[in-house]
Order: C-alpha cells, then structure tokens, then sequence
C-alpha cells in the first residue's frame, strides 16, 4: 500500500516526463497520457477504499540539515483519499476529452505532458504530509498553470493572461513561502505532524499567527480571493481543458485543501480565520455580482469558480472546531465534478458553435439534446438544486458555517452566513440567466456559423475592448485589445468536427459523478450532513433568485443581464479595472527597476570608474613629468647620480 | 598512492594547459589534450572526493607554509563541480567555432588553466596556498575574456570588461591577502585546520572584527556582494561562452566557499557581529538584481544579474550563521553554479546564432522552431526563479528558513525582515524569468521580425546538446533528491561552526 500512495503522485510526473520525450509522436503520447490517468485512478480508488492513516510515508528521505528536521513524508487518510481520487477522476476525463479537443493542436503532446504534471503537482499536495512536499506540489502546479494557459503562445492575449496568473499567484506566494517558515520554525520540522501538534503557547501566539495569516495570503492568490481574484477570469485563454483542470479540482482549490489541513492550528486562531472570513465573504459575493453581468460563458464560469472556491473557505473561516474542515473538503469534491462538467460542455458548445460569448451561443444548446442536458445538470448543480451533489455540499457547508455561528463564532461567522445566503441567490440567478441564453432560441434569426464566428470577433474588438496600457505586464510591446476565448484554437478546427465517442463519454461520466458524486461521499464522515432549516432557507433563496433571473429575462426573451445599467455591466464585465489596478502596480515595480538600472550605472559603478579615471590621470601627470628637454633631463640624471653617490658613502659608514 | 592522487589531480590539468599553450597552433592535438586532460581530471576529482585523500608536505619550510590539499564535505561538491563542468566546457567548446581573436589551443588552455587554479582553491588547506590558487584563476580568465571576448563589439569594450574583471578581482584578493596576513600574524599559522581549531581563541573581539571585515570585503568583490558586482555583468556580456560558464559556475563560488572556508571557522565573532550587515547587503543584492533583470535588455547581462541576486540568497544564509544556513549556502552555491552553467550555455548558444543578445530585437520564437534550445532556457528559467523539484529551491528555501531561526545572538528581527525581503526577490525572479520566456521562448513581438532574425535558429544538435541535456539531468535530478548535496556537507558544516576539525 504504501507504494501505491508514492504511486499516486510519482506516476503522473512519469508521465508528464514520457510526454514530453514522446513530443513527436503523438499516438504514443495518447498512450501515455490517458493510460497513466487510468491508472492512477484505480490507485486512488484503491486509496479510498482503503485508506492506510498514516502520514510516515517516506518519499525520498528525509533531508539531512542538522537542527531542522525535514522528513519528507507523504500520508494517506479518508481526506486524502477522497480528494486523490476527485482529482484523478476529474484529470482522467479531462485527457479524454483533450484527445478530441486538441486533436488537431500540434503542440498536443505538450499540452498532454502538462496536464500530467500538473496533475502529479496537486496529488502531491494532496498526499504531502511535508510543507516543504505541500510547496513543491503547490509551485508545480503554478508553473503548469503558466504553461497551459499560454499554450497558445502566438496570441498576445494568451501569452498575457498566462504571465499575469503566474505572476499575481506567485506575489502571493511570498507570503505562503513565509508562513510556511514560520510554522515550521515553530515545530522545528516541516513535518505536518509536528507542525500541528506544537500547541499553541499561553496567551497570543505571535508567530502561529503570521503564520497562518501569511498562509491564508498565499492560498488568496492562488485560489483567488479578493484582491488577487483577477487572474482567474482572464486565465481563460487556456483550452477549455486546462481551465477546466486549473478551476475543478486543482490549483484553484488546493488552497482549500492546504487550509484543511492545518485546521486544527486554524481552529485556535481568531485572527488568521477572521481574515479568512472576510476575505471569502466578500470574494463570493463579489464574484457572483460579477458572473451575473458576463458575457462570455468561460468568463462567467470563471467567476463563478472564484465565488463558489470563496464558499469552500468560508466554510473552513466559520466551521466550529469539532465539525473540522470535511464540510469545505466536501463542497471542494461536489465543486469539482460540476464544475469540470460545465467547463468541458462549455468546450465541446464553443468548438462546435465556434465561440464563446454569450450572445453567439443564444439558443445553441437547444437543439443538441444530450449536451443540453449534460449543462442542465451542471448549471442546476451550481445553482444548488436537490438532488444534484451541489446541493448537498454546499448545504453542508452553510450548515456548518451557521452552526460556527450559533456556537460562539461571533461575528467571524456571521459574516460568512450572510454572505452564504446572499451567494446562494446570485448563483442561482446567474445561473438561471445562462440556462436562459444557453436554451432559448434568439428571437432574431440565428446567424450562421461562420457569422457567429464574426460577431465573436466583433464584439471582443469592438464594444469590449479594452484596451489597457499595461507597460509593466508588457514591458513596451504594443497594445492589444484582450480578447476572451480561444479564436485561434477554435478557428483551426472547431467547426464541424463531431466530437468522438470517448470524449463525449467523459461529459456524460461527469454529468453522472455529478448526479450520484453524493454516494462517493458518504464515505467521508460529516461530508454530507444537511440542516433541515438551513436548506429550507438556501432553497428559498435558490427559487428566489431563479424566479428574479427570469423575471428580469421576460421568461428567457431576454438576457437577464441587459436590465442592469449599461455602464455598470460594462465596468463589471472588465471586473472593475482590477486588471488596470495590477498593471499600474507592475508599472511602479518597473519605475522602480529602471531607476535601479540608473543608480547602478551612474552611483554605484560611479566609485570604480573615478578611481580609474584618476589613476590615469596620476599617470598621465607623471609621464608628463618625465617629458623634458635633454639638457635638463641630463642635469636630473647627474642630480640623480650625486645623490645616489652621496648616499651610498654615507650609508657605508 | 594516496597522496600523489591528490598531486595529480592539480598536475594533469596545469600540464595539459601548458601543453596547450606552448604547442604549435597547427599541430591539430589540442582537441585530444585538452579533452582527455579535462576527463582524466574529472575522474581524479571523482576518486580523491570518493577517497577523502590528502596531501601535506611542508613546502616553504622558512614561512610555515605547507603543501596541504585535502578535500572534506564543504569542498567535495564544489571539486566535482569544477571538474565536470570544465568537461562540458571543452566539449562544448570543440563542437563549435572557436571565438575570435586567438588559436584554439590558447583558449582551451586557459580553460584548463582555470580549472587548475579553482580545483586548488577549493583543495587547499593552507592560506597562503588558497591566495596563490585563487590569483591563478585570474590571468587566464583575462585571457578569455579580452583576447575571445564577444567580438561584435568594439575592442575598448572588450578590453574595458576584461580591464574591470581583473582589477576588481585583484583588489578583492589584495584585500584578502591583508586579512590572511593579519591572521596568520596574530594566530601564527597559516593551516586552515589549525586555524578553524582554534576558532577565534586569542584574538580579542575589535581584532577579529576588523580582519572579518577585510577579508569580506576582499571575497565580497568575487562573490559579488551589492555594491561590489559592478564588474559582473560587462564581464558576462563579453566572455566567450566558456568564460561565462567558468566565471558564473566555478569563479564566483570561490568567493562565498573562501568566507565558509576562511573567515567563518577562524574568526566566528567577527564574522557574527557583521553578519547584519552581510544579511542586509545580500537582500539588498536580492532585489536590486531582480529589479535590474526586469529591465535588461542584454540577455547575457540579465542572467548576470540574476546570479548577484541568486548570491544574495548564499549571503543571507551564511549571515545566519547557523548549520541549516551554512549548509543552504553550500547547496545554494552548487545549484547557482549547474544553473547559471546551463543558462550560459543555451543564452550562448543563442547569442552566437543571433549575433547579439538583444532582447529587443524582434526574432522567431524558439518553441516551435528550435524547441530544444527551448525547453532548456524554460528548465533553466524555471530553476532561475527556483521552482521547488528543481535545484535552486531548495538553497532559497533553506536559506530564508535559517535566516528566520538564526543562531544565538544574531539580530533575529533584522534578520526576518530580510527573509520577507528575500522573499519578495522569488517574485521579483518570476517575473524577470517570465519576461524572458515570454520574448525568447513564446515569441513576444515576433511577429515584427522581418528578413534573417525572422529564421528559426538552428537548433542544438550532438556534444552541445549532450551537455546541455546532462545540465538539465542534474537541474532536475539534485532538485528531486537533494540529499546528494546535502548529505556531503552535513557533517563538516557542524564541524565549521563548532569550532575543531573532524
């Protein structure tokens, strides 16, 4: 058994390795790809099934470095093992339905090799019981992310967004870096164990504090909580594959799952879990403010990853001590199926219609029943309809947050409740509005392909371009308005390819996971646990921002979105000049660089170079002095020859 | 046997360079000097580090001064580094044009003229011995760099590079002379063990602070510390492939492995009561190199840079003072070097095909065209802004968490602002790192390359590649499994900060 845990994450690396030396043939890589998340699904199953308890795993040894103690463990629990196998699950599916997606792609077996790696980035996290494991897992998983959402790296929009995610998560990173010291200071080991069990001193505990603060900075950034949330949305130039793989089930999430398990460090402390708390509660709010007025459906999905992962964190911020982190973990399981699934029916809806903005995509899912229902069921598991498995996780989740507030949590957890409820509502309305757009056929004659292709276009270009001046992203290349989507992707071989058997299948799998995903559950204790009165009043929330959503649409003629006022959805739509915010502060960094570059050459190499130019002068002075004319320089030499003379008698005596 | 090894090792390479130098130019034997004598040394280096041999024989019988080579865990990873990368170096070397401005022969002999006077740097055990090694090194890296330097730019640039290079390494080792002087004068040997034995004994406070303060400054120049590095990048720019792999991966290690080998066990006060300032100028080092890479426009200067900030990290963790530091240092030290060595060789590589290393000029992309030369400038970017499973990591992160739990009696406060500091200098290197993939690698302006710049460049075939894929091996494998480097200096770093040799 323990081989299989070291398997678990060794397997994908293998793999993403073999992939990359298998670039030239891409069968082979296929091969490799979709057997080797084969069968690291039947490892984490046989991980969930059976799972060993036990965090002494030994990876590669334990590092020899004199008073710090680094063991390197790797652990295998029921948390683990649920988790491992979501993960694997949801990556299976994904190299599936890659196959069919990036068919075409000659960069494939790149992109394959990656979607390995990153996959072996976020087992590993899952399975570390290190946090020197958890941040090599963690930092993988960042790289892959700039990997993948640049893998189109001919478009400057792609190449953009995928500097800009790496960058903004790795600014947050300094401080995960931080925390991650300072915990492990404290225990004098990186070792999970030991981290957890040095209990808290008497009184404040100023190091476990920043410790955990600094922490909850660096999981901000990757799982993007307000204000690093605005890498997220634009990460969408990557194939819909990758961001179904960044926004399902790992790098998104794996902040969820780091917070997990430092819970019980988590449970003592007031502070970090306060900033948790706002943090999330304004996140999801906010986000799902902002999916309502999207209008391209990548986007929206985007957003609503940002609100629903700010869900999972609230859950962990208000959790009472005794009822732990298994609530967030499970909404992590129950976000990850329905959202992989409507990210890879959003793909195969884009490469068919050949765009994803809402308005080519009015109607299309209408007549194309299988995939209508397959995005029905996502849409309706998002928005929190029973039975689908969204409803029960995130009622678990409310329900563990109510019960932090009722039992002492203060105002930490009634924040969270508030702004739970309130979630609730904008989730169903905008996931009411999509459904809306998605199912009703336009009211004006539908354009043909190639003309939605155009209007695609024509809307990124024209009414929402935004044109940013983003000197410090783009170090003085030239402007280019920020397109969405994947034109380039979807213009070489979007239209007209049936999508193959196998990855249609991998839809339906999700589609199933997220209809029976609750049974998978039951295994983990406290994973599905419902309060009567809190569901009640999350579905009366649910009908209620439904009914407003379709309301504000005159029942689907219209796009819900257009009520709001024009300006507002305009700056929404650009999420509020975050993104000019970020570009303004890469801009004083590069101020700051270039004024570094002018004090190096003009201050600090100053010192050398005048004493340089003054021993040249020196020189120049004494050649200048041995310049004269003969009949001196002949008086100097006798001078010269005297004084010599006199000295040599003097000194002999 | 054991002791002539040890001879030998230091024999082969010095002969085979003088060979090289002395021999007829059209004779066509250099290649089978200077390849076997450089593999012949790799293998020594690799039986006297597995053998723990020594040699010390008494050599200047009227000052004291010994012949006494020997190698323990602080220097056994930095021989073979020397070793096996100068094996790179000629191979690399042979399979491309020789630069400009002399015969081959001269420049593969300065090559192993350097590998001469690095190996016994890092061997010697005896202070004045390790001066006369570390002055070796420096004429035949002037040689490289002024006589085969870049010859795309004008000679007073070339001459002004070497010119720095060799006054500013001089003054350094002036300096370091002074302060072994003053050490052997107070202390009255010139043994390093005897020196490290006695751990500062005898030497009142103000006395070891001030020689800890001399001989700093003299290493900080090779390290280089901010504000000395001023000579770094030009010399970068200008040197020849080889000398910008020799200089970034085995001369600028001399500088940190002369403070752990000289001032830290010989002089503990002095070096702790200025280890503030040490930790302050290496974050300053830290950030001022990442913010300068950001806007570097010369690609061989900006790796430069990167390696004063990746420096940075060594300082702030030998400023800890404790055994996790000094061992971060050590490991930082090997993986800055198979780092900077790889970014050298591929951004060479790519200079000589490009003819500059403009980043501003529009050219072809590598990814598609040329993915070999770039997937190791991503593999060598990525380590740059130390991905942890690659080998730099893991110095940065031991560094920063040594530097947070100093020993005894540091300024811990200080010492942890530093640490956020550093921290920030992660940031700092993704973003430069990224800046370059994205212009060089993913093609950022490419579009507007037009006529010879807009061809993919040829891409990296046979020995050069074959070098460029062990680098790459070793990148990955020592940041998978770090316990290789780790476990050699474990136990001699205790021995350093203890006081006493094993």
């Amino acid at each position: 058994m323990i081989w299989v845990v070291r398997l678990v994450v060794l397997l994908p690396a293998l793999a993403g390795l073999a992939g990359l030396l298998a670039r030239r043939t891409p069968l082979v890589a296929r091969g490799v790809a979709v057997g080797s998340a084969v069968v690291v699904v039947a490892l984490a199953v046989a991980l969930f099934v059976a799972p060993m308890d036990t965090a002494d795993i030994d990876s590669v040894g334990a590092l020899p470095l004199g008073n710090l103690s680094a063991p390197l463990h790797l652990l295998s629990d029921q948390l683990s093992g649920v988790v491992a196998l979501v993960v694997s699950l949801v990556v299976l599916t994904i190299q599936v339905f890659t196959v069919w997606y990036l068919r075409d792609d000659p960069r494939y077996t790149q992109f394959a090799a990656t979607v390995s790696l990153f996959a072996a980035g976020m087992l590993l996290v899952v399975a570390s019981a290190d946090l020197a494991l958890t941040l090599v897992g963690w930092e993988v998983m960042g790289w892959c992310s700039w990997l993948l959402i640049g893998h189109d790296s001919e478009r400057f929009a792609a190449r953009r967004a995928a500097y800009k995610a790496f960058l903004v998560t790795c600014v947050a990173d300094i401080a995960m870096v931080v925390g991650f010291i300072a915990l492990s200071v404290r225990a004098r080991s990186t070792d999970l164990l030991d981290v957890l069990t040095v209990h808290p001193s008497a009184g404040t505990d100023a190091l476990l504090t920043l410790g955990l603060v600094c922490v909850v900075i660096g999981v901000a950034g990757k799982s993007g909580l307000v204000p690093f949330h605005d890498w997220l949305p634009d990460a969408m130039e990557g194939p819909t594959p990758a961001s179904a793989l960044i926004h399902a089930a790992t790098m998104v999430a794996a902040g969820t799952y780091v917070i997990a398990r430092l819970f019980p460090l988590y449970a003592f402390d007031d502070a970090a879990r306060t900033v948790l708390a706002v943090l999330a509660a304004v996140t999801m709010v906010y986000t799902a403010l902002l999916a309502f007025a999207q209008t391209d459906l990548k986007r929206l999905l985007a957003y609503s990853t940002l609100s629903q992962v700010a869900i999972m964190l609230g859950a962990l911020a208000a959790a009472p001590a005794d009822v732990g982190p298994v609530p967030a973990v499970s909404h992590l399981v129950g976000h990850a199926f329905f959202k992989a699934l409507l990210f890879l029916g959003a793909g195969w809806l884009a490469a068919l219609v050949g765009a994803t903005a809402l308005d080519a995509l009015r109607g299309r899912a209408r007549d194309r029943r299988a995939l209508r229902r397959a995005m029905a069921i996502g849409l309706a598991s998002l928005a929190g309809v029973p039975p689908l498995i969204g409803f029960f996780t995130k009622d678990t989740a409310i329900d563990a947050a109510v019960e932090g507030a009722t039992g002492g949590g203060g105002l930490r957890a009634w924040i969270v409740v508030v702004a739970l409820f309130a979630t609730t509502a904008l989730t169903a309305a905008y996931c009411t509005r999509a459904w809306l757009l998605l199912d009703t056929p336009c009211p004006t004659p539908a354009s043909t392909s190639s003309a939605a292709n155009d209007s695609f276009e024509v809307e990124h270009g024209g009414t929402r371009a935004r044109s940013l001046t983003t000197s410090a992203f783009d170090d003085g290349m030239p402007l280019t308005p920020l397109a969405v989507g994947e034109p380039g992707v979807l213009t070489t071989h979007g239209e007209h390819k049936p999508i193959t058997l196998t990855a249609s299948l991998s839809v339906f799998a999700l589609a199933a996971l997220t209809l029976f995903g609750t049974l998978l559950l039951l295994g983990l204790d406290g994973a599905v646990h419902v309060g009567v009165v809190s569901a009640t009043v999350s579905l009366l929330f649910v009908a209620a921002g439904a009914f407003a959503a379709w309301s504000m649409s005159e029942r689907g003629l219209r796009d819900a979105a257009e009520r709001l006022p024009t300006r507002l959805r305009a700056d929404a739509v650009i999420g509020f000049g975050a993104d000019t915010a970020y570009a303004r502060v890469g801009s004083g960094v590069t101020a700051l660089a270039r004024l570094v570059v002018v004090l190096d050459r003009d201050v600090v190499d100053a010192y050398p170079r005048a004493t340089a130019v003054t021993a040249r002068q020196l020189g120049r002075i004494g050649v200048r002095l041995h310049r004269a004319v003969p009949a001196s320089a002949l008086l100097g030499v006798v001078v010269g020859i005297v004084v010599v003379a006199v000295l040599g008698v003097t000194v002999w005596q | 046997m054991a002791t002539s090894l040890m001879t030998l090792l230091l024999l082969v390479p010095l002969l085979a360079a003088l060979a090289l130098l002395t021999l007829p130019s059209t004779s066509g034997g250099e290649r089978v000097i200077a390849l076997g004598g450089s593999l012949v040394t790799a293998v020594l280096a690799v039986v006297v580090v597995s053998g723990s041999y020594q040699v010390d024989r008494s050599w200047v019988r009227s000052l004291g001064i010994r012949w006494h080579f020997a190698v323990d865990g602080l220097s056994a990873a930095l021989v073979l580094l020397a070793a096996l990368l100068t094996v790179a170096v000629i191979v690399h070397a042979l399979a491309g044009p020789t630069p400009a401005g002399g015969s081959r022969s001269t420049y593969l002999g300065a090559v192993l003229l350097v590998e001469t006077g690095a190996l016994a740097t890092f061997l010697a055990r005896d202070a004045v011995l390790f001066f006369i090694a570390f002055e070796v090194v420096l004429v035949p890296m002037w040689v490289l760099i002024r006589r085969f330097g870049d010859d795309h730019v004008s000679d007073e640039r070339r001459s002004d590079a070497a010119g720095r290079f060799i006054l500013f390494t001089v003054f350094g080792s002036t300096l370091m002379l002074i302060g072994i002087l003053l050490l052997i004068w107070n202390q009255g040997t010139s043994d390093l063990d005897t020196l490290a034995r006695l751990h500062g004994d005898g030497l009142t406070r103000p006395l070891q602070i001030t020689i800890a303060a001399v001989l700093l400054t003299g290493l900080a120049i090779k390290v280089p510390i901010w504000p000395l590095h001023t000579w770094l990048p030009s010399a970068h720019t200008i040197a020849p492939t080889a000398g910008s792999v020799l200089l970034a991966g085995v001369l600028l290690k001399m500088g940190t492995y002369g403070i752990v080998r000289l001032a830290v066990p010989a002089l503990p006060e002095g070096v702790a009561a200025l280890s503030p300032v040490l930790a302050i100028l290496g974050v300053v080092g830290i950030i001022w190199g990442g913010l300068a890479c950001l806007v570097e426009r010369d690609l061989k200067r900006l790796v430069a840079y990167s390696s004063v900030a990746h420096m940075g990290f060594v300082v702030l963790a030998i400023a800890s003072g404790s055994d996790a530091g000094l061992q971060a240092a050590l490991f930082g030290n090997v993986a800055h070097g198979v780092v900077s060595a790889l970014l050298f060789f591929v951004v060479g590589d790519l200079k000589e095909q490009w003819g500059s290393a403009d980043l501003s000029v529009a050219r072809a992309a590598l990814r598609d065209k040329t993915p070999r030369l770039g997937v190791a400038l991503v593999f060598g970017f990525a380590a740059a802004l130390g991905l942890p499973g690659l080998v730099s990591f893991w110095g940065e992160f031991l560094a920063l968490y040594a530097a947070w739990s100093p020993a005894p009696g540091r300024p811990v406060a200080l010492l942890r602002t530093c640490v956020v500091v550093g921290a920030m200098g992660i940031a700092l290197a993704a973003a430069y790192s990224l800046r370059v993939l994205r212009i060089v690698w993913a093609g950022e302006g490419s579009e507007d390359a037009q006529g010879e710049v807009a061809k993919a460049v040829p891409d990296s075939t046979g020995p050069r590649w074959g070098v460029v894929v062990t680098l790459l091996v070793a990148v990955v494998g020592l940041g998978v499994v770090p316990h290789l480097l780790l476990r050699i200096s474990e136990l001699d770093v205790v021995a350093v900060l203890g006081g006493g040799g094993r």
